[in-house]
């Protein structure tokens, strides 16, 4: 039969000469090469004392946004929870009441608003489905955890903290 | 399509096809399949051509290679059309109309309770117009309080005026309307208020993107591809409209039209789309309970079912009390558990009387009950003693369209075709055909009405039996009583004349005369040739179905009771307190000894109650109603309550198995049990599939395939995701997976279909648009008139009115938002409930020296009871209106004779 690849070797079934039954030079070859790796880039990091740096593009953690006065973007549309391929995220739409205008910035907003960690897969399409600019994905994990339950992230794991001074802007990812 | 229709031939892009002549190209276009964009037509509106969406090109003849640009809505589907819907020129034109439709429409689709369900998307999708060019500033408008149903949100207006034309022209209301001064036009109200017409809640659905939004919805709001919905049957009244009822955690988030076209056709009424809400209130039974004269002490199932069956059954003579607003099956159930002879319908004997009259005058007589949607065919209409508006309202919804029949016959006859909306208007100028009234007082009919009469009960029926003898008179000599202008003069010869004429009557006024006098009068115009139609208005939604099962009534339980026969007692679904009066009620609760109820919402029987089961509301239970026409209607649960609520036949089958081990697998099993034992019910077995049906091996989802967080809902209560429910007693299934088509008629849980989101995607669920569902319009009538019959006329029963000194007849007065036993305990509706009144004419305020708004009192059986005086001058002397089932008159068995002083 044909191979595939073109890249496959014929196994050599040959009794070993002489020289491989002395086993000493392969044994000295392979620690040329464990010597010679002892100088070469680690392929490791200290995690946690070092950590990786991350892709521009990589897929952490979500937090939920305020905008440049602090107020919540999420409008509870739905839309991440729809686009969600795990179906993982959901939430629960309230209306704003007058004189929670400072809160929340349109008329509708999350009352509940709950991510399942365990389920969720990184994809990000949360984030680039969001018409508010309201849910990213961030370059943290989601931290261990010795209970289940631990990994359903609420609005309050979520939202970014409100800001202390209210004439300090609230940074936002860039 | 149906047989012996004139059909013509057209070309939609070179292809050949057969469809019915008499049709505009648009609804032709739409029922063959083709996406075409619209706005402005609607399928029970017809055309106007305002919104300039539909464009097609449309060819002269096969060598016509130019064309010309038409509006498909205002062109008739005639032999030989040839268009394209896909010519470049069209698809341009369509998709740059929508640019210019949307230069001002806010980018707000996020917030927009629209969103996912908005014709709008779907139509800018559909025509290609993907990117907004227009960066300029955008016109804004004030929105308007318009009341708790509605949500106003002016600047998302298209101006299609499908509000206006909905809310004005087709529903009869007075205070929606569109102010215009150069580019700005504004759908409104002169100024903020509540939106009066009893159906206003449908611009919900007919608005094609979001300026009218449902506002109750809005208090807890949900996506439609996230709502769980199964297809269900209001039970805010008896013409068992049908509806979709949607669920999200746990709770019921709004109420949709769910088309058929037998009954409701595209609408319903404002009660039954708001008023749910008590399916969520905090009332709600949820758990089965022991109660005693201080304490309530909660139940698992398993105690409950132990316990009722040691110290209820136990006793050797138990009764069952049935509801009208319970299933036929809950019904049965019961009958079943008690036995025949313990067995009694949950109404006083005088409704139970009147319910078994209509049933009987609709099987054995020999005029056929027309269905909801064929009222809007007759075109001539007497309406005896019933406020239709109040008590049935999508009864006075249809009597409307009947109403501009006979105008409409003069458009027709100068060839303008029947959906040329704007044209048949501007022929028939507002006119209204032959309906008359007679009523007890002023109805808001009354402004369509040929004539209104207003008489006393009695008085009705015996005007009734008069117009018997004047269609006899007319017939029998040609040029009788020609010249008359009395008012049965002018009804019978109205009657006469018309092709089709329809009398209307119902149980409202508890006059069994007025009932008869209807049938009479059907009768001798069925006798005369005439294609004469019956309605009764019956007043609750199973009061038909209860009522075929039941052969003795509460008032005989009462009796046996007072006699000491009575040791326990089980009542479905119904509070006493609503029925009778208080002390009745009090005194038979007490004879009776122990008392389990299976019950939705706490009421005053359940505080009487030893033993509470938490029974389902609609939302919660599935079973069989029979509405005002002998119709047999399926709905089904929703979704599976986290708590212990169920559907009340299935309780019932609980406490059979635990006491006799005879146990019904699942509600198939039990509407077998009820056919084999009431034959004459069989056809509900044919209402709808049964559970063990698939479409090929699949159920039917109650949930869109788009339902989303589905490993999150729950997530914060158990982290390992349960086992989704499993529903046994339908082919529907609780989960997204199942069968995407278009599934059975009785079993559509949403209308959805590819690029069509919003609810103009039911054109996709009908054969023809504005006609049948695929397989045929949901629900069996039970009740057919025979040719066979030969039942004879009634006999005049009544004595004319007279009054009394010093007492007056007060008869029941009822208000859409009030009357209803359950709908008022929602906070939306109950915000519409008006204030407690007793009405009187003015002549009678003048005698007894009273004036608007002062405070009486009225005495009665030893009942004393003080509200404020109103004045109604259409009310004949002597007679006063007290609301019905308002807190301050709930349980007063209506009519009878009180005493009135002033305080």
């Amino acid at each position: 039969m044909e191979s595939l690849t073109n890249r496959s070797k014929p196994v050599d079934r040959r009794p070993m000469n002489l020289w491989e039954k002395i086993y000493l030079p392969a044994v000295i070859k392979g620690l040329g090469i464990t010597l010679k790796h002892l100088f070469k880039k680690k392929a490791t990091y200290n995690f946690p004392e070092q950590t990786r740096p991350f892709s521009p593009v990589f897929r952490g953690l979500h937090i939920l946004n305020r905008d440049e006065e602090g107020r919540e973007r999420c409008t509870a549309c739905g839309l991440c929870a729809v686009a969600c391929p795990a179906e993982a995220i959901t939430m629960e739409a309230a209306e704003r009441k007058p004189g929670e205008e400072h809160l929340y910035r349109e008329e509708k907003y999350a009352a509940r608003y709950e991510i399942n960690m365990l389920r969720c897969i990184f994809c990000g399409f949360c984030e680039e489905t969001c018409p508010k600019d309201a849910i990213y994905l961030t370059e943290t994990f989601a931290p261990a955890n010795y209970q289940r339950k631990g990994f359903i992230y609420g609005k309050e794991d979520l939202l970014i903290p409100f800001p202390e001074k209210e004439n300090q802007p609230v940074t936002e990812k860039p | 399509m149906p047989l012996g229709l004139i059909m013509a031939k057209i070309f939609v892009d070179n292809i050949e096809y057969e469809v019915p002549d008499g049709k505009n190209l648009l609804e032709v276009c739409l029922s063959l399949g083709f996406n075409l964009t619209y706005f402005c037509w609607h399928p029970a509106m017809h055309s106007v051509g305002a919104c300039r969406q539909c464009g097609v090109i449309n060819f002269k003849d096969e060598n016509d290679k130019r064309g010309r640009l038409v509006m498909s809505c205002m062109q008739a589907a005639t032999n030989g059309t040839r268009i394209s819907i896909e010519d470049p020129r069209a698809r341009a034109f369509r998709a740059g109309n929508i640019e210019a439709l949307m230069l001002n429409h806010p980018h707000d689709c996020p917030v927009c309770d629209e969103g996912g369900e908005c014709h709008l998307q779907d139509m800018t999708v559909m025509s290609g117009h993907n990117y907004r060019r227009n960066t300029f500033k955008k016109r804004t408008h004030y929105n308007q309080y318009l009341g708790p149903f509605i949500n106003h949100e002016m600047n998302r207006c298209i101006q299609c005026y499908r509000c206006v034309r909905f809310y004005n022209d087709y529903a009869g209301g007075k205070d929606l309307a569109v102010f215009a001064a150069h580019d700005d036009v504004y759908f409104g109200r002169q100024e903020e208020g509540v939106l009066e017409n009893e159906f206003s809640g449908n611009l919900v659905e007919v608005c094609p993107t979001g300026v009218f939004t449902d506002k109750v919805l809005r208090k807890h709001y949900t996506r439609k591809w996230d709502l769980t919905s199964a297809p269900s049957v209001c039970h805010q009244c008896s013409l068992g409209c049908n509806i979709l009822t949607s669920e999200r955690y746990g709770g019921i988030r709004r109420i949709l039209t769910r088309y058929n076209g037998d009954v409701n056709g595209y609408f319903i009424c404002d009660r039954g789309r708001f008023g749910y809400e008590y399916t969520n209130s905090d009332q709600r039974i949820k758990q089965p309970s022991k109660n005693t004269d201080n304490s309530s002490q909660p139940l698992s199932t398993e105690d409950a079912l132990h316990d009722v069956k040691d110290s209820i059954f136990s006793k050797k003579n138990i009764i069952g009390i049935g509801s009208p607003r319970a299933s036929l099956e809950s019904n049965f159930m019961l009958k079943e558990l008690v036995g025949e002879n313990n067995f009694y319908g949950g109404i006083p004997k005088r409704e139970s009387d009147l319910v078994h009259r209509v049933i009987s005058i609709l099987h054995q007589g020999k005029v056929k009950t027309p269905s909801l949607k064929e009222v809007e065919s007759y075109d001539a209409i007497l309406i005896l003693g019933e406020d239709v508006t109040n008590t049935a309202p999508m009864l006075a919804l249809a009597v409307r369209q009947a109403a501009k029949n006979q105008p409409r016959e003069k458009a027709y006859a100068l060839r303008i075709p029947q959906w040329d909306d704007a044209a048949v208007r501007e022929s028939v100028q507002g006119q209204t055909g032959p309906v008359y009234l007679l009523t007890t007082h002023h109805t808001k009919l009354d402004e369509i009405a040929t004539k209104a009469e207003y008489a006393a009960p009695d008085d009705i029926a015996i005007t009734g039996f008069e117009i018997v003898q004047q269609i006899t008179r007319l017939s029998q000599s040609a040029n009788g009583d020609e010249s008359s202008q009395s008012f049965t003069a002018s009804v019978a010869r109205d009657l006469l004349k018309a092709k089709k004429p329809l009398i209307i009557s119902g149980t409202s006024l508890y006059n069994t005369a007025i009932i008869q006098a209807a049938a009479n009068i059907a009768y001798s115009l069925k006798d005369n040739g005439k294609d004469a139609g019956l309605v009764y208005a019956v007043p609750e939604v199973n009061s038909m179905g209860m009522s075929m099962l039941e052969q003795k009534n509460l008032d005989d339980a009462i009796g046996r009771a007072k006699e000491g026969g009575v040791d326990a007692v089980i009542i479905a679904e119904n509070d006493l307190y609503f029925r009778v009066d208080r002390d009745i009620a009090n005194d038979f609760l007490k004879n009776c000894h122990h008392v389990l109820v299976l019950e939705n919402l706490q009421n005053e029987t359940t505080t009487k109650a030893d033993y509470i089961l938490p029974a389902g509301t609609f939302a919660e239970s599935t079973g069989t109603v029979v509405n005002n026409e002998g119709r047999a209607q399926r709905f089904y649960q929703v979704y599976k309550p986290s708590n212990e609520m169920r559907s009340s036949w299935d309780w019932l089958n609980e406490i059979r198995n635990s006491i006799s081990g005879v146990h019904a697998e699942n509600f198939d099993a039990v509407v077998d049990e009820m056919i084999k034992k009431y034959p004459e019910l069989a056809k509900v077995k044919s209402v709808a599939p049964d559970a063990n049906f698939r479409k090929g091996t699949q159920k039917i989802p109650r949930e869109t395939a788009r339902y989303s967080g589905r490993t999150a809902m729950l997530a914060n209560i158990n982290v390992s995701e349960p086992k989704p429910p499993v529903d046994k007693d339908s082919p529907l299934s609780f989960t997204m997976e199942g069968y995407q088509g278009v599934p059975p008629s009785p079993d559509v849980p949403f209308f959805w279909s590819p690029g069509w989101n919003s609810v103009q995607s039911i054109n996709r669920y009908q054969t023809e648009v504005g006609g049948a569902l695929h397989g045929g319009n949901p629900g069996v009538r039970l009740l057919e008139p025979s040719n066979e019959n030969k039942s004879g006329y009634f006999n005049q029963s009544t004595e004319k009115f007279s009054r009394r000194e010093g007492e007056w007849l007060v008869i029941p007065f009822y208000h859409i938002y009030g009357s209803d036993e359950l709908s008022v305990k929602g906070p939306a509706l109950a915000e519409r409930i008006p204030p407690v009144y007793i009405a009187m004419n003015g002549k009678d305020l003048e005698k007894g020296n009273l004036k608007d708004g002062d405070h009486i009192e009225i005495t009665f059986n030893q009942n004393k009871l003080s509200i404020s005086v109103k004045s109604e001058n259409t009310l004949p002397e002597g007679i006063a209106g007290l609301p019905k089932g308002f807190k301050e008159t709930t349980g007063i068995e209506f009519p009878f004779w009180g005493r009135i002083r002033k305080v």
